[in-house]
Parts: structure tokens; sequence; C-alpha cells
């Protein structure tokens, strides 16, 4: 019985280090990116003036349409910009991929009622990304 | 005149501040911005973004420590994200005036955590069955008692209304209401006070990627704000953390109410002076 305790928990501490270094990996390279970025902006321009105009905002038809477009470089007329708009898109994707690996977690461990909790929040998350 | 450097070092000592009072680095910073005249509206949109870079970087190392709930937290995420998106929305369609109050008003929640500490059972002969359903228990070593704790969680419908309320509030005025989901937690879910900020921080980062989803393409989100910010929070919430344990209560207490106080009186002058 203490056996079988124990190593469900050796399991879970798995993945509670995945997620923990998904969380942090994701958090670093979004930083950089930022960094890089600020970097850059100030390289083009001279200046780091806090600006309303529409190129520093982020648009899009929807987060999804907004990645394709990304990945495509249709947002790179400047590189600075783009490293920060790449900075922000992985930041935002951390905690989503946080969630798909939860899924996969629970699906392994045939854990029907937190496969059905965890695919909740993906599906509500999914539909807030795309419903714009 | 604020740019992105000046507000990536004043970014840094709120993250700081924000780490070792609780408060997180976004509810210190959206009444700066906003005395900085930037709109309240960008200012929140944009601040949800540093939350999810401050809270996902702290939930790493208490989720490596097996201290948080995954279960819990996801049980208690789907509450919040609703709450959060609905938060958003309303934000984006209400007159900016309201928010001003709003934000003042939900400061004050923020004293909600300071009751006095005693000592819970948390392993219950009766735990209700939904809770006892949902699996929602668990166990961490403490290294201050130096002994496993076993818990379990109590009134799981109740503390999701309550985290449905503190996602609502996330997502309307762009902090992470941390204070106020661990109010929930540890008064309504029973949760040992150490899961529960741990629990917290991590249901943070996904009601602010909800919150975020709904600010995405209101055009509110602006990069010279995002960036600076998530870099300035983040390294302080680092440092925060790192010192946190060697500081007294007593000192972070004052901290805390002075800072609270101020942002309270900062917020009612610019919605009472807004013109």
């Amino acid at each position: 019985m203490n056996f079988l305790k124990l190593k469900n928990n050796e399991k879970e501490s798995k993945f509670e280090k995945a997620i923990s270094y998904l969380l942090i990996i994701g958090v670093s390279i979004s930083i950089l990116f930022e960094i890089i970025g600020l970097s850059l902006f100030y390289y083009y321009f001279r200046h780091l003036n806090i600006s309303g105009i529409g190129m520093m905002f982020i648009h899009g038809k929807n987060f999804f349409s907004f990645l394709t477009k990304l990945f495509r470089g249709e947002y790179a007329q400047n590189n600075a910009i783009l490293f920060m708009t790449f900075g922000i898109t992985i930041l935002i994707l951390t905690p989503y991929l946080r969630v798909l690996i939860s899924i996969i977690y629970f699906a392994f461990y045939r854990n029907i009622k937190y496969i059905i909790i965890t695919l909740f929040v993906f599906i509500i998350l999914t539909i807030s990304l795309i419903m714009h | 005149m604020l740019n992105m450097a000046i507000l990536l070092f004043i970014s840094i000592p709120v993250g700081f501040l924000g780490a070792l009072t609780g408060l997180g680095g976004a509810s210190i910073l959206i009444p700066i911005l906003a005395s900085f005249g930037i709109p309240l509206k960008v200012a929140i949109a944009s601040s949800m973004v540093s939350v999810i870079a401050t809270s996902s970087g702290s939930a790493s190392s208490y989720v490596k420590k097996g201290i948080s709930n995954i279960k819990v937290a996801m049980y208690l995420e789907m509450f919040t994200i609703i709450g959060a998106i609905l938060g958003a929305t309303i934000t984006t369609i209400i007159p900016p005036v309201y928010l001003y109050f709003f934000f003042a008003g939900f400061l004050l929640t923020s004293f909600l955590k300071f009751r006095d500490s005693y000592e819970y059972i948390y392993l219950y002969e009766n735990q209700d069955k939904i809770s006892n359903w949902l699996e929602l228990k668990g166990s961490y070593f403490d290294e201050a008692k130096n002994k496993v704790i076993e818990y379990e969680v109590k009134n799981a419908i109740l503390g999701g209304i309550g985290m449905f309320i503190a996602g609502l509030a996330a997502g309307m005025l762009g902090i992470g209401a941390g204070a106020f989901k661990v109010t929930v937690q540890e008064n309504i879910l029973r949760l040992p006070p150490k899961v529960s900020s741990t629990t917290s921080n991590f249901i943070i980062g996904m009601t602010a990627l909800a919150g975020t989803s709904v600010y995405l393409f209101s055009g509110l989100l602006n990069l010279s704000l995002m960036a600076p910010m998530a870099i300035g929070t983040t390294i302080g919430a680092f440092i925060g953390g790192k010192i946190l344990n060697r500081l007294k209560d007593d000192s972070l207490r004052i901290l805390f109410f002075i800072i609270v106080i101020f942002l309270i009186g900062q917020m009612l002058y610019k919605g009472l002076t807004l013109k």
C-alpha cells in the first residue's frame, strides 16, 4: 500500500517538475525577447518613449490568425516590434500550454473527472482566444 | 515624462514590493500609470500581461517543491477564468470613471487576509461529498514544522463561487486579486496557508490569461507598456521572493498598510477629478 502511494507521489512529482520547467522556460524566453525588443527599439528609433500609435498595439482578428500572421512575418515591419510581440505571445502561450500538458497527464492516468475539468478550462480559454 | 526605461526601473521595485506584500505588481503599477496620464483601460489591459509573467515565474518554484495542489488549482480555475472573461468584457464596455472606484473598493479586500492565524485541523471526518468526489485533498512537507501535513478541502461549491468573484475582479481591474483568492481558499476551502498562497499564485496566471484573451484584440494592449512592465516586475518579484523569508512580519504589515492606503487614495482622487 505504502509502496503504491510512494510510486504515485513520484509520478505526481515528475508532472509537477514538468509544469515547473515549462513555466520557467516560457517566462525566461519571453523576458529575453522583450529585452532584445526594447534594445532594438532604442537602436532603431533612438528614444524609448511610450507610444500610443497603432503599431505599438497588438491587433488582429483573433489569437490564432494573429499567430499565423506573426509566424508568416506579416508583422515584421520592424524587428523591435516583432521581438516584443513574440515575447508577449510566448508569455500568453505559457499558461495555455500548461493546461494542455495537464490534459495529457490526466489522460495518461485515465482520471476521467480531471480530464473533463481540464478540458473545460482548455475549451473556454480557446473559445475566448478565438471569439473576437 | 514616463518612458519605457523609466517604467522598467519603476517596475522592478514595484514587482519587489508586490511580492513582499502579496499585493502583486499590477495593483501598484496601475495607479502609478494612471497618475502619469495613461488611459486607465490601457493600463489595466497591459498590466494583466505582467501578471502572467510574475505569477508563472514564482509559481514554478512552488510547483516544483510540491506545495501547490494541481487538482485544487484546476478545479478552481474553471470558476476564475469564467469570472475573468466576464470581468474583462465589462471593462471594455463601461465608462472608465467607474473603474477608479471599483479599483479603490477592491483594494480594501486586501486587508481581509490579515486575520488571526490559528491552527487548523486539516483532516475532517465529514468532508462534504462534492469535495470528496473531486479528490480535493493532498499533503506537503512543511519545512518550518519539519513534518508532512495532510489536508482535505471543504465547501468546494461555495469556494468555486468565491473564486468566480475573484476572477471577475481580476479580469475587470487587470490585477491578480491574490489576497482575495487566498482569503477564499483559507476560510472557505480550508486550505493550509502555504498551500493556499502557492496554489493561488498558480491560478493567478491562468486567470490573467483568460482576462488577456478578451483584451488581446480590444486595441488596449500596448507593447511599449507591456514589455518594460513584464521585464521589471518579473525581476523585482524574483528578488522579492528570495528575501521574503528574511523579513519580519511586522515591518511587512506596516509597509503593506501604507501602500494600500496610498493606492486607494490615489485612485479615489483620480476618479473624483476625472473630467
